[in-house]
């Protein structure tokens, strides 16, 4: 083989490289290629590990996409047998194989189950028709887009709560005095026009803790759906999934391209329609994720009907926990509504004195009930 | 050795001279940063080094450090300039009796003498280019960072006033983040990216020796071993390296040449400098110290 077709494979090679990380999931622009080739020509070709870290540098852009990276470098760039297939599809990390995604071996088995559960049209139809008010028969077709804009407009009232705290500091307008002065120089420096401030709002943020366990099954995908229209409206939700562990589901959830939404969701739902443990899903967000993800101005809103296989007393901890670092604490349970229920079981017993507010939300009618008081507790 | 892998062999020593231990793959973002022109995208745990690295960067390059600390509410104004009204209300008086036009009183008053320069205005205007730390860019709102990116894409700031700034020289633009808000794939497009993570055995041993040499070799050994256990445990607040550091001051301070096995009272006096919160503090009783202590 000649030198420059070698040089040319190698470059195309590497400005490849970036549309393979694409389909691995990573976030890369249009302009990645044209970049890759300027990085190698800076750095030089013939040291891997240099050039590896380079590349990672400007490849990466979140930290999920730094701990895959190396390994997508091996399966990339060195032969095949000098990698041991290293990145064996666990549920947590997407999928490896090239320019087709394909689903991991794991969610592909229980594919048909899953399905299902995410995909809304599908699942929907098959869905026996019980309740006349249970979400089940929401699911139907012809009923779809009532939710969609009833969540919407949920998700617009929210967006328009304020931090109560910092309504009250604020007494009245504010006077913008640069701007004021600006314009008291056309009359000589007497302000006679006064210009005011804007309000600024502070929203609170948000975080969804989803029960997706097998007793909410009904309920779970139309809260996923809530949790999408939120963070299409407002700037700062942040979802998570549970049943016996917890998984963030904010990225894949808003992922623009909804096949690859769902696609992520199938992974990430692994565990979907099994047994609950609140508890201890709670404390492990509490440990991995609330550090970081919830502050002094966060509502925390818990979508579960609370039928714990854990014990009562991890969740009533972990809520207390929970509880001191939130700003509000909220627990919607799908159901309150029916007649005659008490929050008996003992999961609910144990949350009930720390939380701001319980309150059903089994239907579209429990929710509209529950808006206002939703929104004056977060607020 | 290519000669790239030699300049990073370079720079880690030099870094490593002012007391920051850099793996290959931080030296390399480092390179890459000032080839490319492009800013240094930090994200990390609170506590493992981040701002760190743009300080030890601004005394490499024998620069300033311009830092600018985000936080919630922050708007472009505050981070890029301001006009000193106060001073400007002062001379409107002044200029009250003056002949000049309103147009000329205008031009005086809005001129460069009543600017107050923030941040970035600051890091652009220097005629040396500095290091700019823009700090927990996470806290700061959508809105602002959409401005940065505007800036860091054109490097220029227009000013209604005076008209554009352009930058005199080009910022080194260290950019950090915990994570407690997804910053945008624009953002992050814009920037190198590098995840800082907890340091592991051989680094963290490093560290304590670059940056408290004093410290006798077993008793390091034995309290980066100790941190390393800690870290494992699950608490709520990780001890970083600030408090590695903290800690090995307070240990030799109370003139502890060893971390002895049955010493587990005499650590617990210290722990304050380790860890942080009560619930953590109630973990560490005195077997589980015992055991982190006979461990290492």
């Amino acid at each position: 083989m000649e030198g420059t077709s070698l040089e040319e494979r190698a470059g195309n090679r590497l400005a490849q490289f970036p549309t393979f990380l694409h389909a691995n999931g990573f976030v890369v622009g249009a302009g990645a290629g044209m970049e890759v080739l300027r990085v190698a020509e800076q750095v030089g070709l013939l040291d891997r590990d240099v050039l590896r870290d380079s590349l990672r540098a400007l490849l990466c852009g979140r930290a999920d996409e730094w701990r895959r990276y190396n390994k997508l470098f091996d399966a990339w760039f060195l032969p095949a047998n000098q990698w041991q297939r290293p990145e064996k599809i666990d549920s947590r990390h997407g999928f490896l194989s090239g320019e087709q995604p394909q689903g991991p071996p794991g969610a592909r088995e229980r594919e048909d189950e899953t399905l299902e559960e995410i995909r809304p049209r599908q699942a929907a139809s098959r869905q026996p028709r019980t309740s006349s008010t249970d979400f089940r028969e929401l699911m139907q077709r012809e009923h779809l887009l009532e939710v969609e804009t009833l969540v919407r407009r949920f998700a617009r009232q929210l967006r328009y709560i304020r931090m109560r705290r910092e309504a009250r500091a604020r007494h009245g307008r504010r006077l913008d005095l640069p701007a004021t002065i600006r314009r008291s120089v056309a009359s000589g420096g007497t302000p006679f026009h006064l210009q005011w401030k804007d309000r600024r709002r502070v929203r609170p943020r948000l975080v969804l803790l989803i029960d997706v366990s097998r007793s909410m099954v009904q309920y779970s995908f139309f809260y996923l759906r809530l949790a999408r229209a939120l963070a299409a409206e407002m700037p700062d939700v942040h979802s998570y999934i549970f049943h016996t562990h917890i998984t963030g589901v904010s990225q894949a959830l808003n992922d623009p391209d909804p096949a690859r939404a769902q696609e992520r969701l199938h992974v990430l739902a692994e565990g979907w329609a099994g047994g609950t443990r609140i508890g201890e899903s709670l404390a492990q967000f509490n440990r991995e994720h609330a550090t970081r993800v919830v502050n002094s101005r966060t509502g925390i809103v818990i979508l579960s009907d609370g039928y714990d296989t854990g014990e009562a007393a991890v969740l009533a901890g972990t809520l207390a926990q929970l509880r001191r670092r939130a700003r509000r604490l909220v627990w919607l349970n799908p159901l309150m509504k029916q007649p005659g229920y008490e929050p008996v079981s003992q999961g609910m017993q144990a949350a009930l004195p720390h939380l701001d507010l319980l309150a059903p939300a089994g239907d579209l009618d429990s929710l509209k009930a529950v808006l206002p008081r939703l929104i004056e507790a977060l607020g | 050795m290519s000669s790239r892998a030699q300049e990073l062999a370079a720079l880690q020593r030099d870094l490593a001279r002012l007391g920051y231990i850099a793996e290959p793959g931080l030296a390399a973002a480092l390179l890459l940063m000032q080839d490319l022109q492009r800013p240094l995208l930090l994200e990390g745990d609170a506590g493992v080094g981040k701002t760190e690295i743009a300080k030890v960067l601004a005394a490499l390059r024998d620069t300033r450090l311009i830092r600018l600390q985000c936080y919630e509410g922050l708007d472009a104004h505050a981070a890029m300039y301001e006009w000193n009204y106060q001073r400007q209300l002062l001379a409107i008086k002044l200029l009250e009796h003056d002949d000049r036009g309103i147009a000329q009183k205008e031009q005086d008053i809005f001129s460069e003498r009543y600017l107050l320069k923030r941040p970035l205005l600051e890091a652009i205007t220097s005629e040396q280019p500095p290091v700019l730390l823009i700090d927990e860019v996470d806290r700061a709102d959508e809105a602002f960072e959409a401005y940065l990116l505007e800036l860091l894409s054109d490097f220029q700031m227009s000013i209604p006033e005076l008209g554009t700034v352009q930058a005199v020289s080009r910022p080194l633009v260290v950019i950090t983040s915990n994570g407690t808000r997804e910053l945008s794939d624009a953002l992050r497009r814009r920037c190198l990216y590098q995840y800082v993570d907890y340091p592991d055995y051989d680094k963290e041993l490093a560290i304590v020796r670059a940056r408290a040499p004093e410290v006798p070799a077993l008793l390091a050994q034995q309290i980066v071993a100790f941190v390393q256990g800690v870290r494992r445990m699950e608490l709520q607040k990780k001890p970083g390296i600030a408090e590695t550091l903290d800690w090995t001051a307070a240990l030799l301070r109370l003139d502890f040449t060893v971390i002895e096995k049955d010493g587990a009272e005499r650590i617990l006096q210290t722990l304050g400098a380790l860890i942080k919160t009560r619930e953590d503090h109630v973990s560490m009783n005195r077997e589980v110290v015992a055991r982190l202590a006979a461990a290492c």
